[in-house]
């Protein structure tokens, strides 16, 4: 009797206190009639001085991990080329299953993927990709030991695009000839790329580093049964280095038209492209003492006519990831975060604009604070998102602009220390 | 001072229950420090009472003779054997004003007591019980101005856990059979954790945050109290003088005030068997609370009085059932806006006893009116559960 009564009233109490546990305290309506203010204030700092080194770094990515590569014409205003390597090709095809050396060739052809601009900057004249030989015992990254191998005697093929029919993969026929010459005797095959158009040009193909690249399509015998070989691009050269002869598979070169570099300006993107890194100086006081709630890197940007003024890129503010240890900037700027990381935001920006352009890079000072430089460095990046890929430069006012109210800031608003809390 | 991020639960177990900057800083107001958005948890919170359901039940009227009540220490000598209590008290809450009706429900355990006889007529208590509980969530929207005219629209919301809690160590002698007296010592401690989120509309260049503080609370007080009991009165006295109380963030001392004193009496008729009808009245200065606020904080000393009764109602088996009822008047410890808020309340209540009298439960229900003279109204609906245990 005693236990049964002791269950039964610890039951309805049990079911008591788990009701009794569930809340709903938020509430609101009543402010501010019932809510004693008390201020506490937002502050909002412009520090002129945050910037305390800047520097633009040109010929980044390095050669050959360009995600493309770019075969643009602007006249004389810019020029570049494609060059890809085949190194080893293939000596067999595939008939019935069963393999056959390449003793003929029926048809070789360069199977490029155009990954296509937006309609404003697709072409509206036809255009003619030309294709040289451009294999040499020299030093054959050297735009101007290439540049002089695209010439008549090296054409190996060429054809022309309306405009229309430039859309997702063009098929550039190529000398067999030479090709089968290369089968035959295990030798490597190296094509450089030109484009001819009567206006200014930007083509875009995929590379070896976005694992879309150009290949080498040989049709060894007009039998249906007998399947195409598809060579991909692969340097051997420099011998036994292979993280340097590895990106060299494929990659642009600049034979005309290099973006300068002016000490009062910091360039982003360009050809060769180029990013911008820079250090800041924040007050301890108000890195470690405060709450950041906004964090604007303020920059003004000057008008660059030379290329696609009104073509717009996305500018990346992103993190720097290498340590203090790294002292070389053109290294640092290797080792990134990812767009996107520390909800760093970019900016579309068109080459022939001007203005403040105000980059939002909050999540990346937050990460800042209670952190010593030596651990967490007070830097960022500034990365064009077509780099390598479209030649349109952003240029900005650098920290030795003559102006002062040029030169590039940083916006800070915080929360101060309070006494919030207290009624 | 320096406010930090953690997830240190701020709750105890009875807390509940009861360079060169060239550009000069533009302050503006930014968000609010202390707002509840009602009534009654105004200032450092709302007081439960210390009352036990039983007491809850007749108005807090027989609360000065309530031995589950921690507030006389004389009444502990009622017990004759080793007993636990604890007792749990959701509120649910509705505020009106121009804008509108809220709703909401704040759950309480606001007595937690033990007492032992220890020989010699002399019974020992140790209890803790709620003294302020602060426990509230505030949203508001507000359009802030940065500089410039440039303005963002944003969300604060303040959210606060925990309270003020009063852990009494008491000691009771009965003399003779018509005097008891008491004395008690008090731990003034608890703490309130306090969050503030800040997230703005617009999020491309604003970045939310949370800030998080913990505001502790440290006093002392002490207590006397007696009881004089007859066959048809029971008359019964209280008082606690207040010692210092502290406030202090972290390991920094933020102010010192003092802990509320506090008096009361009642008087009871208990001419009809197992049947107590009573009056009490108390006085707490809670403006002594005042010097631990901000400048706008007004602590009101204020009057708490009741009368209600506890009467015998039907049998059950061989067990008494208890009926209860009550009124009470008193008025809150802080004001809203600047003016006084009173409570008035009506409750009911039951009670009665199991497992051959070592289980003791109680039920009360009550429902309080709030006001000033505010566009405003609070009512609420508290429901109190109380069990004992004679181990």
């Amino acid at each position: 009797m005693y236990k049964k009564q002791l269950g039964w009233v610890l039951a309805v109490g049990a079911t008591i206190v788990i009701a009794a546990c569930s809340e709903k305290t938020e509430a609101g309506q009543g402010c501010p009639l019932l809510c004693p203010q008390t201020a506490v204030t937002l502050a909002d700092t412009t520090i002129e001085a945050s910037v305390v080194s800047d520097t633009t770094v040109t010929g980044l990515p390095p050669i050959g991990n360009e995600t493309y590569t770019m075969l643009a014409s602007h006249g004389d205003t810019l020029d570049t080329r494609v060059i890809i390597r085949y190194d080893t090709i293939q000596q067999t095809y595939s008939k019935s299953n069963i393999d056959s050396t390449i003793v003929k060739i029926d048809t070789a052809q360069l199977v490029a993927p155009l990954v296509l601009a937006d309609s404003l900057r697709r072409p509206t004249v036809p255009v003619t990709i030309e294709a040289y030989n451009v294999d040499t015992t020299a030093t054959d990254t050297v735009s101007s030991i290439l540049a002089t191998l695209f010439r008549p005697n090296r054409l190996i093929g060429s054809k022309t695009f309306a405009p229309e029919s430039l859309k997702d993969t063009l098929r550039i026929p190529i000398s067999t000839d030479t090709v089968l010459d290369r089968v035959k005797n295990g030798t490597r095959l190296r094509v450089g790329l030109r484009v001819v158009s009567a206006k200014s040009v930007d083509l875009r193909f995929g590379s070896s580093q976005s694992a879309t690249p150009i290949t080498l399509r040989i049709k060894a015998s007009l039998d249906t049964a007998a399947t195409a070989v598809s060579v991909s691009p692969l340097s051997q050269t420099p011998k036994d280095q292979s993280f340097l002869s590895g990106p060299l598979a494929d990659y642009t070169i600049v034979v005309k038209g290099s973006s300068g570099n002016v000490p009062t300006i910091l360039g982003v993107g360009g050809v060769p492209s180029r990013r911008v890194f820079m250090r800041f100086n924040v007050p301890s006081k108000i890195i470690d003492s405060t709450t950041v709630v906004r964090a604007s890197l303020l920059l003004t940007q000057v008008p660059n006519r030379r290329l696609s003024p009104k073509e717009s890129v996305f500018v990346y503010p992103l993190a720097v990831l290498a340590g203090p240890a790294v002292t070389d900037v053109a290294s640092s700027l290797q080792f990134l975060g990812a767009t996107g990381q520390f909800g760093l935001d970019s900016l579309s920006l068109a080459p022939g604009d001007s203005g403040v352009r105000s980059f939002e890079i909050v999540g990346l000072v937050r990460t800042w604070k209670g952190q010593p430089t030596t651990v967490s460095p007070r830097t960022i990046a500034l990365r064009s998102g077509a780099e390598g890929s479209l030649p349109a430069e952003i240029d900005f006012f650098s920290t030795r602009a003559a102006l002062a109210a040029v030169r590039p800031r940083l916006r800070i608003t915080f929360v101060p220390q309070t006494s919030y809390g207290i009624p | 001072m320096m406010t930090r991020r953690t997830n240190r639960r701020a709750r105890g177990w009875a807390t509940r229950s009861r360079m060169l900057v060239v550009v000069p800083a533009l302050a503006v107001p930014a968000f609010i420090a202390g707002a509840q958005s009602n009534l009654s948890s105004q200032g450092f919170g709302f007081p439960a009472g210390q009352f036990s359901t039983r007491a809850h039940g007749t108005g807090g009227a027989i609360a000065e003779m309530d031995p589950f009540s921690p507030v006389n220490p004389a009444t502990i000598g009622a017990f004759n054997s080793r007993i636990l209590f604890f007792q749990m008290e959701p509120e649910y809450r509705s505020v009106s004003t121009a804008t509108g009706t809220e709703r909401t429900t704040t759950a309480r355990y606001p007595v937690v007591f033990g007492a032992m006889p220890v020989g010699n007529n002399v019974v020992m208590s140790l209890s803790a019980s709620s003294l302020l509980d602060r426990t509230s969530t505030t949203s508001f929207n507000t359009t802030q101005i940065i500089n410039g005219g440039q303005s963002v629209p944003m969300t604060t919301t303040f959210r606060i856990n925990g309270g003020i809690e009063d852990v009494r160590l008491a000691a009771a002698w009965t003399p003779q059979p018509w005097l008891r007296v008491g004395a008690g010592l008090h731990g003034i401690t608890g703490n309130n954790l306090v969050t503030v989120t800040q997230s703005f509309a617009d999020s491309t260049q604003f970045a939310a945050f949370t800030q998080q503080r913990v505001l502790g609370y440290h006093g002392t007080a002490g207590s006397l109290g007696v009881q004089l009991l007859t066959s048809q009165v029971v008359a019964s006295a209280s008082g606690r003088l207040g010692g210092s109380l502290r406030l202090s963030s972290e390991d920094t001392l933020l102010a010192t005030a003092n802990v509320p004193s506090q008096f009361g009496a009642s008087i009871a008729y208990v001419g009809i068997a197992n049947t107590a009808i009573s009056v009490r009245t108390s006085h707490e200065n809670w403006s002594a609370l005042g010097g631990l606020g901000t400048q706008g904080l007004v602590g009101v000393d204020a009057w708490d009085t009741s009368v209600g009764g506890d009467f015998a109602g039907p049998k059950i088996g061989d067990r008494i059932v208890y009926l209860r009822t009550g009124y009470r008047h008193r008025t809150l410890p802080f004001q809203a806006s600047t003016h006084t808020v009173t409570e008035n309340s009506f409750s009911a209540g039951t009670g009665t006893s199991f497992a051959n009298g070592r289980v003791l439960t109680d039920l009360a229900l009550i429902r309080a009116s709030r006001s000033a003279d505010l566009p405003a109204t609070e009512h609420a609906w508290t429901l109190s559960f109380g069990i004992s245990v004679r181990p």
